[in-house]
């Protein structure tokens, strides 16, 4: 082997990794790599390095990336050795430059005419490591350069450069679709390509063309269909089988265009029904892979125009996926039903307990995909279950993301679907609560607004009852530590608009409430400006309802301070907060009308209104007014566009005072601060922008003016009551309360299962009656109640898989059996291992340790053993063990699946799962000693022996 | 459409990085703690999917290794299971009983399997003879390199005497 060690790299590469693999600590590799940064750097700026050395250098440094380090100042020299003319060389070269670069990377202007040059060589080898970096650097700019190559190689007489041109194309098409658009005829052409693998690789462009416009591909379904039938009866070479299915890889993607294509179109679709059937029969549910082409089609099938007899089928398929003991199975089983409920919505509720199960199971991303499918089968039957349960599990979780999600999602629910005022009040509350400052500013408005306008209906009682619960939730929950922001604002807000209104709690009550809010966020400006702003509101109710108005002490403080504060926005709010309160009675009713937040108000943008006073400034002499359009964009028409912009800005909020006119304007109008809330349109586009900075909003006198524009002006649609998707079940229409009531009997008159939708409570009690378990309960009340009939069917699936228990217990036994015969087989190993390890073991042992840190970590129960050999063979023996039991849970695991035959699978578990391990036996035979052979070498190049991490040298096929 | 490919050992050392989408290295490093946080803490029954940041992320255990493909939302997930085992044999037919050992010594040959399997976040082959063959042919046209380049120097080393 001489310098060379067994892996074909220099010894002191191997060095490297063995010192980087046995590092205690983060720092201590650190070092190690700087050290080899250094080295790299010197060798590789050195002129006098050899070229074959200098390949060594750069995978070293591939390494040194890979292990998060800057390797920047390598870039160059990856970049040079492309240019290299010997192809071991520019090959390492272009993988360097692959994995360094991204396609934005200053040197890629430096690999072009390589790449230029590469695309034009004889050799197929070089064409394709080209191409490679084709796809990886190439960007909308230098794209030009290499097109026509590209194109031409489309025809290249090795399907392997046609597989990658057709790639390298779609990558284009990616990037910038425009400087490939005339060139997509190409895609279908390849589609006819001889070599299936072209064929395959045409696929993928094809499925995002088809994705953006499908109606352009209508005629290719015969030929896709076609393809498909092809690829279903084996037509294709044997080496495109994988686990003794045809191709599967083709298929699914054939099957995911087809999915598109036949979407909404009925023609279409019914061309597919018969490869699709014929698919699906033929799927083998005991491999993964046959699962996957099973999942496939019926996400093709939800897509397509309904076919009763597929519906069956894949409806059969889920309930197979969703029985599995499989996580896998159980969550594509969840997503799969969560796309047929829009078809038809009856079949979940066969499953529902399968469907309770996956969201009980500790497993998070199963129970977040179910929580998905519940969020698509919300009715307002079921919404407060559905929503609550959300509510909890969202406050169980940490990542952000996940929660921010989640949290629209159940206030949009909540929206729709409200049963009640005060179940929406509260629940909202708690998203707020939890989640308020993650979730989307525009709801907060949103939720606002719903408080103002009520259901939109005549019904005033109904309103003012929405909001004096919403009044008396807040002043609970409003002495809670650590509110979010947004939560505060919409708490202010509406302490602000309805605190008195009902005349339960006093003026002073409320004011002192909101004090308190304000002081105990001092840092927070925007809720102390709600807060000031809703101060303003209560008082001037007062005044306008002839009371006398006591101003607290703290009050006053606060206005004090407000009046110094540094936010300017303030200091507005609290002088005019001042003006308001030396008003007298009629004009306050005037500028703070009482509930007055959902009436329309009429903007003049023209403010023509001001005509006449402009009229008489101009005969005064003073200067006419020119546009701020006409004013800066003045000579140019390539300011056209800007000017575009300037109009378009005009309508939205500006930031910046307008020049003179304003202080005379606010000199001349402030009393009549009525007609000013005019002037102070707060327009669609800028609304988010408003809610982040309401400092802007202030200038308003009347903010209650102000506040309710945003309200109207949000572009927001209404979306109380309204559904999301069409169920069949007149419900959804309901828009209050009221009518729910009807339509729950309107319901039981059309037959549905649910006989009471709001009387879940006395349905699920009755059930309990039937059958006791928790989970029936949830069921009923997730699945709107089961009906008598459906009922008796949990049941007697609760018999069924009665029957079921001792067979799959029988299953677990000859799970348990086989591993042990496995284990015995196995066995043999590690004594293997341990003859050769013993010498090394004892001889290296001090400097053994490094990863036993790690073990003790993640594993107990191998740490008790010290390191011996004793303990090598153990836990190799161990690990062995699990990993069999881990590749032997498939096969009972899909022999369950089956619901019918289910004794005879029973019975046939053992012999199944004994084939399957001899079958892997007879595989492992010349592995294993390949294993071994592998392992003494490392041992002679004197890497770490097995101690440490023992499945460093286990074979990864097991 | 595959993100990216990741390989981490159960230690949470990186074995092979490939990044379909651009991402900047400090990206990198922080999607790779991330999600070896997420997924080497996951029971062994549990899904071989996690939700992550809007995408989903399929991983499998080989041995001591975890191999992570990074997908969107509306990609096959156990099809990606598949692509990931398929890419696992192939690298099994390859080095002979594969080993994280091999992966760690030789990734550069594994980043060219991978090259021939994947290209830009999809499938491009799926018949592991043709992988084997386009990469057994570059091998060989690799050695004859080698071969030449050899003897050249050993040329040029007896010139030079």
């Amino acid at each position: 082997m001489g310098s060379q060690g067994g892996f074909g790299q220099s010894k002191e590469f191997l060095d490297l990794i063995k010192s980087i693999g046995e590092c205690r600590s983060k720092a201590e590799e650190d070092r190690i790599v700087l050290r080899e940064i250094e080295t790299l750097k010197t060798r590789l700026s050195s002129p006098n390095t050899p070229k074959f050395k200098l390949k060594e250098y750069l995978i070293r440094l591939l390494y040194v990336e890979m292990l998060g380090h800057d390797a920047s100042f390598g870039y160059i020299h990856a970049v040079k050795m492309t240019h290299d003319e010997n192809l071991l060389l520019k090959r390492t070269g272009y993988l360097a430059v692959t994995l360094f670069l991204n396609e934005d990377h200053d040197l890629i202007i430096l690999i072009v005419n390589t790449i230029q040059k590469d695309l034009k060589s004889d050799n197929y080898l070089v064409v394709s490591a080209a191409l490679n970096a084709v796809c990886r650097l190439i960007n909308e700019e230098t794209i030009p350069a290499v097109l026509p190559q590209v194109v031409e190689l489309l025809g290249h007489q090795k399907e392997a450069v046609r597989k990658k041109a057709v790639m390298a194309l779609h990558r284009f098409y990616q990037r910038a679709p425009g400087s490939v658009s005339h060139l997509i005829s190409n895609f279908r052409k390849r589609l006819c390509d001889n070599d299936p693998g072209v064929m395959g690789a045409a696929l993928c462009p094809l499925f995002d063309l088809i994705t953006i416009d499908a109606d352009a591909y209508k005629d290719l379904v015969i030929s896709f269909v076609n393809i498909l039938k092809q690829v279903a009866e084996r037509r294709l070479p044997k080496s495109y089988d994988y686990h003794q299915m045809p191709a599967p890889f083709i298929q699914i993607k054939l099957l995911k265009i087809l999915a598109l294509l036949g979407s909404g179109d009925k023609k279409a679709s019914e061309q597919m029904y018969t490869i699709l059937g014929d698919i699906m029969r033929k799927c083998d549910s005991t491999s993964n892979i046959g699962n996957a082409i099973l999942y496939e089609c019926i996400c093709c099938v939800s897509s397509l125009h309904p076919n009763p007899k597929l519906l069956e089928a894949a409806a059969d398929a889920i309930s197979k996926f969703l029985k599995s003991d499989s996580h896998n199975l159980r969550y594509l089983g969840i997503d799969a039903l969560s796309r047929l409920i829009k078809i038809s919505p009856e079949i979940a509720e066969q499953h529902q307990l399968a469907v309770i199960d996956c969201l009980e199971d500790p497993d998070d991303t199963l129970k977040r995909k179910t929580f998905e499918l519940l969020y698509k089968m919300t009715k307002s039957s079921n919404v407060e279950v559905i929503v609550d349960r959300m509510i909890q599990y969202m406050i169980s979780i940490s990542d952000n993301h996940y929660k921010t999600e989640i949290a629209s999602r159940c206030v949009e629910l909540a929206e729709q679907f409200a049963p009640s005022n005060q179940w929406f009040i509260q629940a909202m509350n708690k998203v707020f609560e939890h989640a308020g400052d993650l979730v989307n500013a525009k709801v907060a408005h949103n939720l606002m607004r719903l408080i103002a306008e009520g259901f939109g209906e005549d019904d005033d009682a109904a309103d003012t009852q929405l909001r004096s619960s919403a009044v008396e939730s807040y002043l609970q929950i409003m002495g809670e530590p650590k509110l979010p922001s947004a939560f505060l604002q919409v708490i202010c807000w509406v302490l602000g608009e309805y605190g008195t209104a009902d005349g339960k709690y006093s003026a002073s009550y409320i004011t002192g409430k909101l004090c308190d809010v304000a002081e105990a966020h001092l840092a927070d400006d925007t809720v102390k400006a709600y807060a000031i702003t809703a101060l303003m509101k209560i008082y001037s109710f007062e005044i306008a309802a002839g009371r006398a108005v006591d101003v607290l002490p703290e009050c006053q403080s606060l206005i004090e301070e407000m009046l110094a504060s540094h936010s300017t926005d303030l200091q507005q709010r609290a002088y005019e907060l001042q003006a308001i309160l030396n008003l007298d009675s009629h004009a306050v009713k005037k500028i703070m009308p009482m509930d007055s937040t959902c009436d329309d108000i009429e903007i003049d943008k023209s403010l023509s209104f001001l005509n006449g006073y402009v009229q008489q400034a101009v005969e005064n002499g003073a200067q006419p007014y020119i546009p701020e359009s006409e004013r800066s964009g003045m000579s140019n028409i390539s300011n056209f566009k800007s000017q575009e912009d300037h109009e378009s800005s005009t309508h939205a909020l500006r930031f910046e005072a307008y020049e003179l006119p304003k202080p005379v304007l606010s000199q001349n109008v402030p009393p009549i601060l009525a007609s000013s809330t005019e002037l102070v349109p707060v327009p669609e586009p800028s609304y988010v922008a408003d809610i982040l900075q309401p400092a802007i909003s202030a200038p308003s006198a009347s903010d209650a003016g102000s506040s309710e524009l945003r309200l109207r002006l949000d572009g927001v649609q209404r979306k109380w009551g309204k559904p999301t998707y069409s169920s069949p079940t007149p419900s959804t229409s309901s828009n209050d309360t009221v009518k729910i009531q009807n339509e729950a009997t309107q319901r039981d008159s059309v037959g549905m299962s649910n006989s009471k939708t709001r009387d879940v409570s006395y349905d699920s009690r009755k059930q309990q009656v039937e059958i006791s378990p928790e989970k029936q309960k949830l069921a009923a009340s997730l699945f709107g109640g089961v009906s008598k009939s459906d009922g008796r069917q949990p049941s007697s699936s609760q018999k069924i898989s009665k029957p079921q228990n001792p067979t799959s217990d029988k299953s677990r036994a000859a799970k348990a059996a086989a591993p042990d015969t496995a284990s015995v087989k196995t066995s043999q190993p590690p004594p293997d291992l341990l003859d050769l390890s013993e010498p090394s073991v004892s001889s290296s042992a001090p400097s053994v340790d490094p990863f036993k840190q790690f073990e003790g970590l993640l594993d107990l129960k191998q740490d008790p053993t010290p390191v011996s050999a004793g303990g090598v063979g153990s836990t190799e023996a161990s690990d062995f063990m699990s990993l069999f039991t881990d590749m032997s849970l498939n096969v009972p695991t899909d022999g369950v699946l089956d619901p019918m035959p289910n004794v005879i699978n029973g019975n046939g578990l053992g012999g199944i799962t004994a084939a399957d391990h001899s079958v892997q036996q007879l595989n492992k035979g010349p592995n294993l000693k390949q294993a071994l052979e592998k392992d003494a070498r490392v041992r002679q190049m004197g890497v770490t022996p097995s101690g440490q991490n023992p499945s460093l040298f286990k074979d990864l096929l097991g | 459409m595959i993100h990216f490919v990741l390989l981490i050992s159960r230690q949470g050392k990186v074995r092979l990085t490939k990044w379909y989408s651009p991402y900047t290295q400090k990206e990198r490093t922080k999607v790779i703690r991330e999600l070896s946080g997420l997924i080497l803490n996951r029971g062994p029954k549990l899904c071989n999917f996690v939700e992550w940041r809007g995408y989903k992320v399929v991983y499998k255990r080989y041995a001591s290794l975890y191999f992570c493909m990074c997908i969107d939302q509306d990609d096959n997930e156990l099809e990606i299971l598949e692509i990931i085992h398929h890419f696992v044999e192939i690298l099994d037919r390859y080095f002979g009983s594969v080993c994280e050992l091999d992966l760690i010594f030789n990734f550069h040959k594994a980043y060219y399997i991978l090259d021939e399997l994947l290209i830009a976040g999809e499938l491009q082959e799926s018949s592991k003879k043709t992988v084997a063959r386009l990469i057994a042919a570059q091998d060989s046209l690799v050695e004859a390199a080698k071969e030449q380049a050899s003897s050249i120097s050993n040329m040029i080393a007896q010139a030079t005497k």
